[in-house]
């Protein structure tokens, strides 16, 4: 048995992959240590997750401005939340790593004082990439952008790194694990042959939502509306637009919207609004998903074979949906333009199944499901824990 | 594509008729929902207009469709600092764009 250090940013998104990965390590009789914000990731890990507890910086949870889009969010995300974290979570890092001497460590790319520490220390890390964003270059074109990120990196590597170490942290030199897939990426080459395409980590989260399954009406088509879990204040305009187009659609589309920062008071008739929603099982039942393109919210829908309509925010999303737009499985609007009437249309074409996009959506489905997701992810790591002598094998 | 397009001349690097231009391509982008949008020479490309990278590329296309190899877009955003990248006007890419049609009209 083998102890496995996971290091990860105050983001669900993020820990999410590495829930089903930490589930299945636990499940081959290794031993697991959460390194994070420790009521964030049992959020999502569940309550009895072990937790070795890193300070957020400044006063907690980063607060962006719901309308900042684009390179100013870029620049908000890494100079006011990424960077800060890197400082404020290398300390417990370094303490976690010596109180529980891990065998090997996870460190999602965006907690890059994870992989700075592991360097210093010599310890052999996986990089966590829950998204295919960064796999695709999304600076290319941008050298003045690249350098200012790497200026950044650079000084966090100085601070808490190995200062002679020269490669990108957010790529470990042992590999890492990618939790997407190639029908994704389509022919875009990637960064380096240690990065390893294992698929999405699908997994049930199992929830009391009290959700009234029995007013699903099975002879109109279920439709999911989701913004993923970090863009609660951003969504109002484009949920009112939403449940709209929903409302429109009422003949043949029953329209579920998720709704956690309660936008929506008054929907119209026929619209099912609730705060949070079995998301798995609604997929499962559901015919097309209208999402912001977030990675995880993505994988599962094709993981489900179900066409998508994506209005994405910022961040990575722009790159994921076009991803999915390229690979032919959605429709891509305009998040902060789009109105019922387009996303009415925009909706009628993915569900005409002629149009192909759930064929796609389906193959797509199929592939995700055959990477391999969490056991590749296991298997991975579990090579990359340096074979003991004989002597010490009873420690 | 407007078809005008292949009868462009240098003689059209007139700051404001390229303006005109450029505010032109950017409503007819494709699902930009920009057609009824205030477009002029201070509208921010990013904050204002929510555009991304993938529409700079898509306008990049178009004017060098427009202007031939006279333009290279991609090459003017690559010299850009992030900050400036923020803070990019739709004026700043028609100057960029007026200036390459000058500089290879006097090398005509």
């Amino acid at each position: 048995m083998s102890r496995f250090l996971l290091v990860v940013p105050p983001l669900t998104g993020h820990i999410g992959p590495l829930v089903g990965v930490a589930a299945e390590l636990t499940r081959r009789g290794h031993e697991t240590l959460w390194c994070g914000c420790a009521d964030r990731v049992r959020a999502v890990a569940g309550p009895a997750a072990a937790v070795h507890p890193a300070a957020l910086p400044g006063t907690g949870a980063p607060v962006r401005p719901p309308g900042l889009t684009g390179p100013a969010a870029f620049r908000f995300l890494w100079e006011d939340f990424l960077v800060p974290l890197a400082e404020a979570m290398a300390p417990a890092v370094e303490d976690a790593v010596r109180a529980f001497r891990p065998d090997a460590v996870v460190t999602d790319q965006h907690a890059v004082a994870g992989a700075l520490v592991c360097e210093r220390l010599g310890v052999p890390y996986l990089t966590s990439a829950s998204t295919s964003a960064e796999l695709v270059g999304p600076l290319d074109g941008l050298p003045k952008v690249a350098a200012w990120l790497t200026g950044r990196l650079t000084s966090l590597r100085e601070a808490t790194g190995d200062p002679a170490a020269a490669y990108d942290p957010r790529f470990s030199p042992y590999g890492t694990l990618a939790f997407t897939g190639r029908e994704l990426l389509g022919d875009a080459p990637l960064p380096s042959d240690r990065v390893h395409l294992v698929g999405p980590v699908v997994t049930d989260r199992p929830r009391d939502t009290g959700f009234p399954w029995d007013t699903l009406d099975p002879s109109r088509e279920l439709v999911l509306v989701s913004l993923g879990t970090a863009n609660t204040d951003a969504g109002a305009r484009f949920l009112h637009e939403a449940a709209k187009a929903l409302a429109l659609l009422a003949d043949r589309v029953q329209g579920v919207v998720a709704d956690p920062g309660g936008h929506l008071t008054a929907p119209p008739a026929g619209v099912l609004v609730r705060p949070y929603v079995p998301q798995i099982q609604l997929l499962g039942r559901a015919r097309a998903v209208i999402g912001h393109g977030g990675h995880n919210t993505v994988c599962e829908s094709l993981w489900h074979g179900l066409p998508m309509v994506l209005a994405p925010i910022r961040d990575d999303q722009p790159i994921v949906a076009r991803q999915v737009v390229e690979a032919g499985a959605g429709v891509r609007v305009r998040f902060g333009r789009v109105d019922a009437a387009g996303l009415a249309e925009a909706l009628t074409t993915i569900l005409d199944d002629a149009g192909g996009h759930r064929t796609a959506a389906a193959a797509i489905g199929r592939s995700l499901r055959a990477a391999g997701g969490r056991h590749a992810a296991a298997d991975l790591l579990e090579q990359l824990v340096p074979p003991r002598p004989a002597a010490s094998a009873g420690r | 594509m407007t078809t005008e397009a292949t009868t462009t001349t240098p003689r059209d690097a007139d700051g404001n008729t390229v303006l005109a231009r450029i505010v032109t391509v950017l409503r007819e982008l494709p699902d930009a929902g920009l057609e009824d949008a205030e477009i002029g020479r201070d509208t921010l490309f990013h904050d204002e207009l929510e555009l991304e990278s993938i529409d700079l590329v898509t306008l990049s296309g178009t004017l060098r469709e427009i202007y031939g190899d006279r333009v290279n877009l991609a090459l003017f955003i690559a010299d850009l600092e992030l900050d400036e990248i923020i803070a990019l006007t739709v004026g700043q890419l028609a100057d960029h764009v007026t200036a390459s049609l000058r500089a290879t009209a006097a090398e005509g």
